[in-house]
């Protein structure tokens, strides 16, 4: 088993997936979280950052960096990536939209003009994030009626960036209350032992 | 072999790493071209409602749909052998891949400003800020494998090498941006020199973007 050792700032952010990925997995990590507060970051971290960005991936002494490179590695490695190229493309797909929602919601996060940010984050919650969540039900939907996982019959790492979208939703089943399918996956995934066990031990964080 | 259609505008933007990876595995596809502008369009039409996120590009495999153009590209690289051949390699490409289309990302947010002078302004900054750094990171990236002199992973093309091509034509198609990054810069011309790609950057539509 090689030593795994993945850096990130103190949150969940864009690491929060691979986190899930490992606890999933029940394997164990180095899970190091770099404070910018007294100037941990950039330190001498900023440098063995292929990109100097984080999170990367340390597995042993070779590095990987942007977040969806290395889930989709962790995920591969422990068998939770999905089991043909087809649905590992469908898992990846389920990810790229994740990635997209993100992107929408960092378009007002940091908007500092309070009226503005309240104006965009209404246009997300009442326009943009319905439609996404209801191109999301309805692919779980078409995998045996939604009922199971987002792809083939069993776990991946798409099921997982659901369970943990819920978290950077605000932590509430409001927004997934027109998408039932979807709700009734992330319950389970986030009361699957190891998954559970995770959220409730992890460090409590605000993004 | 399957039945292949890719869907997507006539333009590069985000169906060409698509449409390279077909042309660099020489497997014949549908390269079905939309258009959203004139008086009689044919996007959104029937096909919006094909699309898995209701965009494009999608694609369909003997009528099955993938969205996502790097999920996409993924998947036929991975089809094609041309996604790395190691769980370690495919890694490492897809980490390039991720780090190009971030480049992507920041020219969209400039090219499409209708405000010349703005735009112009941006991509000044761009030019002189942004892009050496980004590329600084991937020319280092590249010299670690092998001096730089072959691919940006492994020993052969990967859909990473196919991704500068297509970097390289998205930041403006000007050799003077890469002198600082000649192991990139020679990179760049091995791949678009490759029999299949040079057949098809000659013939392919010419597109703003």
């Amino acid at each position: 088993m090689p030593n795994y050792k993945l850096v990130y700032f103190p949150g969940r952010g864009r690491a929060e997936v691979s986190r899930l990925i490992f606890k999933a997995a029940g394997v164990p990590f180095e899970d190091v979280r770099i404070n910018t507060a007294n100037g941990e970051w950039p330190g001498e971290t900023k440098a063995k950052c292929p990109f100097g960005q984080m999170p990367v991936l340390f597995v042993d002494d070779k590095v990987l960096a942007q977040s969806k490179a290395i889930g989709r590695y962790l995920a591969r490695e422990f068998n939770l990536a999905g089991k043909t190229n087809w649905d590992q493309a469908r898992a990846d797909m389920i990810l790229d939209q994740f990635e997209d929602i993100g992107t929408e919601i960092y378009k007002f996060m940091f908007e500092k003009d309070a009226a503005k940010k309240a104006e965009l984050s209404e246009k997300f919650n009442s326009e943009t994030l319905p439609r996404h969540l209801g191109y999301l039900e309805n692919l779980l939907k078409e995998n045996n009626g939604g009922t199971g996982f987002f792809v083939g019959d069993s776990l991946t790492w798409a099921d997982l960036a659901l369970a943990n979208a819920y978290d950077h939703l605000g932590g509430t089943d409001a927004p997934f209350a027109n998408s039932p399918l979807l709700a009734g996956l992330i319950k389970r995934i986030r009361a699957t032992p190891s998954v559970a066990e995770w959220i409730s031990t992890r460090p409590q964080t605000p993004f | 072999m399957p039945n292949y259609k890719l869907v997507y505008f006539d333009g590069r933007g985000r169906g060409e790493l698509v449409r390279l990876v077909f042309k660099a595995a020489g497997v014949p596809f549908e390269d079905v071209r939309l258009d959203d502008e004139s008086a009689t369009p044919t996007w959104p039409g029937e096909w919006k409602a094909k699309c898995p996120f209701g965009q494009l590009p999608t694609a369909f495999i003997d009528d099955k749909p993938l969205a996502q153009s790097k999920s996409i590209a993924r998947y036929l690289a991975k089809e094609f052998k041309l996604a790395g051949n190691t769980n370690w390699e495919q890694a490492r490409v897809d980490m390039i891949i991720d780090a190009i289309d971030d480049i992507s990302t920041e020219v969209g947010k400039f090219m499409w400003l209708t405000d010349e002078t703005k735009k112009a302004e941006l991509r000044e900054k761009f030019n002189a800020e942004s892009l050496p750094r980004h590329l600084g990171n991937l020319e280092n990236i590249l010299k670690e494998n092998n001096s730089g002199n072959g691919y940006f992973v492994g020993d052969s093309l990967t859909w990473a090498d196919l991704g500068l091509v297509n970097l390289y034509d998205r930041v403006g198609g000007v050799d003077a941006l890469f002198t600082n990054f000649p192991l990139l810069a020679a990179l760049n011309k091995r791949v678009r020199d490759l029999p299949n790609i040079a057949a098809y950057i000659k013939a392919r539509p010419l597109s703003p973007w």
